[in-house]
């Protein structure tokens, strides 16, 4: 069973771009690893979706992203004894598995003095510095390199404030993103000075200035490139798109990431044009409507294929959204201009939402997917120690239902037959993000076939 | 007779909210608030009565199941579930901050399912430097705003002085009440203490000033203190809004002496800063001087004993304030601002040479038991 568990099997993948993520990975971190030995160029832990980036990679810093680490130690199943170790510091297996996974492996090193025993691909270097943000998104992202320094002292931090306002159903969020932008360009300079300081270099803002230009125009084609994903059937599906997120979220400001989409949308054409899907026979289209994946078990996409559903779309690691649509106010400046898109991309759906009687962003959003890809279920997964992503997902779902069904049927009332309309079925799983104890694969398939079945009988019962 | 005073804050420590109820059927506004960082000044200056939500720890989670996830905060659940039941019912409105991600990520599931006519998020920054201040002066203000609109009223400057002055007094006495605990045995328990202050916190605060005064006169005339002598304890931790862990302590022949929790001195005692901008003053006072390990704040020391100096040196100045002899460090299961602090804290208390006890628990009556014997020998071993 623990050689089983040792091997997880390889997820397959329907496009080729998805299946060269792997090795880029792998190289990632090795090349961290390799950064450091030759001590040339500084390394920062960091945590994506920070829309920082571009200003490390400006300065020539290298990101280590900590929650990519603990992901591939998960994929590998390598993660419960990185676990084990924060446990035994006092940590809580309830708290995110992304960072005690982080922290147990930097206790680990720090106390060897070397990486720990067969560490996945190489493991993480010692960062110089580690830069941190809670945003109004994430508890662990705040505490958790402050916890990692107990056991690194030396390793400064920087934690970034980066905030945006919150939905409210009777508030224009615009009248207050004004003292909002001013304190997010404050925190992005004050990265800045920080990062001069550690680095000893000098912004380049001319350079800043491309790579954020560079950052728009990948934003803008991963979205062209995405919508693809409508066609019938799907050439591409979620599965993919967790190998995908890879250039989105850890390679952004890089032309590795624009040219990754330049093929990745030549590819999704041709697959359109010879009419070739994710599932040879597509049945269902099915929405990841939430929740991060659980990275040892992403086959179950490929379960979930074998029954003839595809995923044309999904919420998660879809941390763009076309600059085009959004009325940011112009700026030469490219730090101000970063805070304009990090406020834009966080409000982006609140003014439709705020049209739709009972709605409210995330509920939008899986509406306006569910729509524009002609989706047929949502599928949810609720991991147990994230309450970032997964907070919420349970009411999003009674909400939909609540105003949105699309579905017609007939239902016989008082003896006559009549059309009306019922709400999207949807399926939650649950498990973790890394943590294995938590996944029982038996349980899991089992409340996929069920789900199906529900998805036949509609499929079968449509009243149009 | 003088203690007719405890009788009467049993009666709305078990009712909890009962005086709140008959204010809102003489006509008064009650906003609902959870955690802390709520500027609780700003709801008195708009006229309208402050209303600590509560948990209950022997209320099964049920109808707050159908709508919110299981791995939020156990303690943020139970008040979720109370309210969709209508427990809080006379509520006009609700107020919650960003304190933690059970809150925020929950935010619309309380603001949709509740309906209130009120509700507002208070953005309160996550890390505490100059800029944070100057964001946070803008959202207070914002804040204030959204009251006025909901009340239909201005709130003048005249009336958040005299807000942050009642609301001082009212941190004043808590000292006060805090002071009788210094003595060996204290002369109010624990368990008292934490009814009074909880009750205090569901009324007007001249009611609870009112209340904090009777109080004060009760405790005062005492001859013989509640409890025997026995070992000092410090409980550290979040919101613990219902006395059954201190019951446990005192039970055994213990007394709390001393504490760091949201509803005891992390919001009781830090004061406003009184005759400046009170925006400004307000924003120190809920984003610099409320210790909560949800604010970031530099590691200026470049160590780790200094930054545990820096972050949990209340926690010491408390402990040899209050003369305790050990400590209990009480988290709630998926709380990710203060389960992270875990072995720095423990490293703290080591520093210190205050012994401690680590608890990681539900909100529910279902752990007494196991909670009775962890702590009974807890104490036998520093006892």
């Amino acid at each position: 069973m623990a050689e089983e568990q040792k091997k997880p099997k390889k997820r397959m993948t329907a496009t080729q771009a998805a299946a060269s993520i792997g090795p880029l990975v792998k190289e990632f971190i090795a090349g961290a690893v390799r950064v450091k030995a030759e001590g040339k160029q500084k390394l920062a832990y960091t945590f994506i979706v920070c829309h920082h980036e571009e200003i490390l990679r400006a300065l020539d810093v290298l990101p280590v992203w900590t929650e990519n680490f603990a992901g591939v130690c998960g994929a590998k199943r390598d993660s419960e004894r990185f676990l084990q170790r924060a446990e035994s510091l006092g940590l809580s297996r309830s708290l995110c598995t992304y960072a005690l996974c982080g922290i147990g492996f930097d206790q680990w090193r720090e106390e060897l003095g070397q990486m720990p025993p067969e560490a996945p691909w190489g493991g993480m270097p010692k960062p110089d510095f580690m830069i941190s943000t809670g945003q109004i998104l994430c508890d662990p992202r705040a505490k958790w390199y402050q916890a990692s320094q107990q056991y690194m002292p030396d390793v400064p931090v920087y934690n970034i404030d980066l905030p945006y306002p919150l939905f409210e159903k009777d508030q224009d969020h615009r009248d207050v993103w004004g003292y909002y932008h001013k304190y997010i360009v404050k925190e992005l300079r004050g990265l800045v000075k920080f990062v001069e300081e550690q680095t000893g270099k000098k912004m380049d803002y001319d350079r800043l200035r491309e790579l954020v230009d560079l950052s728009d125009r990948t934003w803008n084609l991963i979205h062209e490139t995405y919508e693809l994903r409508k066609a019938v059937p799907c050439p591409m599906g979620t599965g993919d798109a967790m190998n995908t997120m890879v250039p989105i979220n850890f390679m952004m400001g890089t032309q590795d990431s624009y040219n990754f989409f330049l093929n990745l949308n030549k590819e999704l054409k041709e697959k359109i044009a010879k009419r070739e899907g994710e599932v040879e026979n597509e049945k269902y289209r099915l929405l990841w409507g939430g929740g991060l994946p659980a990275w040892f078990a992403l086959s179950d996409f490929n379960y979930f294929n074998s029954k003839g559903a595809s995923f044309p779309a999904e919420t998660t690691y879809r941390m763009i959204a076309p600059l085009y649509e959004m009325d940011l106010p112009e700026t030469k400046d490219p730090i101000e201009h970063l805070a304009w898109r990090w406020l834009g991309y966080w409000t982006f759906w609140y003014d439709k939402a705020r049209k739709r009687p009972g709605s409210e962003p995330d509920v939008e959003r899986l509406i306006s997917f569910i729509e524009n890809f002609k989706i047929d279920g949502v599928v949810m997964h609720e991991a147990f120690s994230c309450r970032t992503w997964h907070v919420g997902l349970i009411w999003q779902l009674h909400q939909l239902g609540k105003i949105y069904k699309p579905i017609p049927v007939y239902v016989v009332t008082n003896g006559k037959k009549e059309k009306t309309y019922r709400e999207l079925p949807s399926l939650i799983l649950e498990s973790d993000i890394i943590d294995i104890t938590s996944y029982s694969e038996v349980d899991t398939r089992n409340k996929v076939d069920a789900f199906i079945e529900t998805l036949e009988s509609i499929r079968k019962n449509r009243a149009d | 007779m003088k203690d007719d005073v405890f009788a009467k804050v049993d009666n709305q420590y078990t009712n909890y909210g009962i005086r709140a109820r008959e204010l809102k059927n003489q006509g008064q506004k009650i906003i609902g608030y959870i955690c802390s960082f709520v500027p609780l000044e700003i709801i008195t200056a708009a006229g309208c009565v402050p209303f600590r939500v509560r948990g209950d720890i022997r209320e099964p989670i049920t109808k707050g199941d159908t709508l919110m996830e299981t791995i939020v905060c156990p303690f943020i659940r139970s008040c979720f579930d109370l309210s969709v039941k209508g427990k809080y019912d006379f509520l006009s409105g609700m107020v919650i901050p960003h304190g933690c991600d059970s809150m925020v990520r929950s935010y619309s599931t309380w603001n949709y399912s509740l309906n209130l006519p009120y509700f507002h998020f208070v953005n309160t920054p996550s890390v505490v430097k100059e800029s944070s201040f100057e964001f946070f002066e803008e959202e207070l203000k914002a804040y204030k705003k959204s009251l006025e609109k909901f009340t239909g009223k201005p709130i003048t400057d005249a009336d958040l002085s005299k807000a942050i002055r009642l609301h001082n007094e009212n941190r004043n006495k808590a000292r006060a009440l805090y002071d009788f605990k210094k003595s060996n045995p204290p002369m109010i328990s624990g368990v008292e203490l934490t009814k009074v202050l909880t009750v205090g916190s569901s009324l007007p605060v001249t009611e609870s000033n009112a209340l904090f005064d009777e109080v004060l006169a009760a405790v005062s005339q005492r001859k013989e203190p509640p409890l025997k002598k026995g070992p000092r304890i410090l409980l550290d931790g979040p919101c613990v809004d219902n006395i059954e862990l201190m019951k446990i302590v005192e039970d055994s022949g213990a007394s709390v002496v001393a504490d760091t929790t949201c509803n005891g001195t992390r919001d009781s005692l830090p004061r406003v800063d009184e005759g400046g901008d009170p925006f400004k003053a307000l924003a120190r006072r809920y984003l610099d001087k409320i210790n909560c390990p949800k604010t970031y704040r530099d590691n200026t020391a470049g160590t780790f004993e200094g930054d545990a100096e820096a972050r949990f040196g209340d926690i010491g100045a408390y402990a040899r304030e209050f003369k305790a002899d050990g400590a209990i460090l009480y988290v709630y299961k998926f709380c990710d601002p203060f389960g992270f602090e875990v072995p720095a804290r423990k490293a703290y208390y080591e520093s210190i040479k205050v012994p401690l006890l680590y608890i990681e628990d539900l909100y529910s009556a279902g752990t007494i038991g196991q909670l009775k014997t962890r702590i009974q020998a807890f104490l036998e071993m520093i006892g």
